[in-house]
């Protein structure tokens, strides 16, 4: 399982702030990034940063393993 | 002595802060700090809250980081960083950055740089509370 966290701006336009993607073998982030696009229209053009396991990445087209967990997170604004 | 690094929801003592801070090195010769306040206008608009959300793990972990390249890059002798989470009423405290070296100089690029980066790459975020609604808030400068 894959677990998805929404925070802030974004959790308000998906209107949750967890969910659960099945994992299967060979998924990558782009598969999830997708699947969000496609499940929340719109809520993909504030996001700023994903994370995954707590580390920022860029490439999309990484690979997953089971039980990892990513973020979708507008620019963030603390201070 | 607590963390030198934390997200709390309670409001933190700035002399006891830097009371620690002093405490880990009879070294220090300066010691500068940034205190991030909440203010009651913002964008043209009375503020009455600020609401703010972390993704707590990864914000803490940022917050590490970014002690420990702050001490290697300014070569201090300590430094700490508390950040609120939680909902605050107009003049309450939010942020504490505390930077001390041997010398004044270190100290002051030191704070200003961990403030400018905190508002980069830790993820917080804030909401304002105001009389036409709530908004979650784009950087500020």
């Amino acid at each position: 399982m894959i677990k998805v966290l929404f925070f802030g701006p974004v959790a308000d336009r998906v209107e949750t702030r967890v969910m659960d993607i099945d994992y299967t073998d060979g998924m990558t982030l782009h598969d999830v990034t997708h699947k969000v696009g496609m499940l929340y229209p719109g809520a993909l053009s504030i996001v700023s940063f994903i994370a995954v396991n707590q580390e920022q990445v860029h490439d999309k087209q990484i690979g997953l393993n089971d039980n990892d967990e990513i973020a979708f997170m507008a620019k963030f604004s603390g201070g | 002595m607590s963390e030198p690094v934390r997200i709390q929801e309670q409001d933190f003592s700035q002399d006891a802060e830097i009371a620690a801070l002093k405490a880990s090195s009879k070294r220090m010769g300066g010691i500068a700090t940034f205190l991030g306040c909440a203010r009651d206008f913002s964008e043209g608009r009375d503020v009455s809250q600020i609401s703010f959300e972390a993704y707590g793990s990864m914000a803490l972990a940022e917050m590490r980081k970014l002690r420990e390249e702050a001490i290697s890059k300014f070569d201090l002798l300590d430094a700490r960083i508390v950040h609120r989470v939680t909902t605050v009423q107009a003049g309450d405290n939010i942020v504490f950055i505390a930077a001390g070296a041997a010398h004044r100089a270190a100290a002051f690029d030191a704070c200003r740089w961990i403030i400018d980066e905190l508002k980069q790459r830790v993820p917080i975020w804030k909401k304002e509370v105001t009389p036409e609604g709530e908004a979650w808030v784009t950087q500020h400068p």
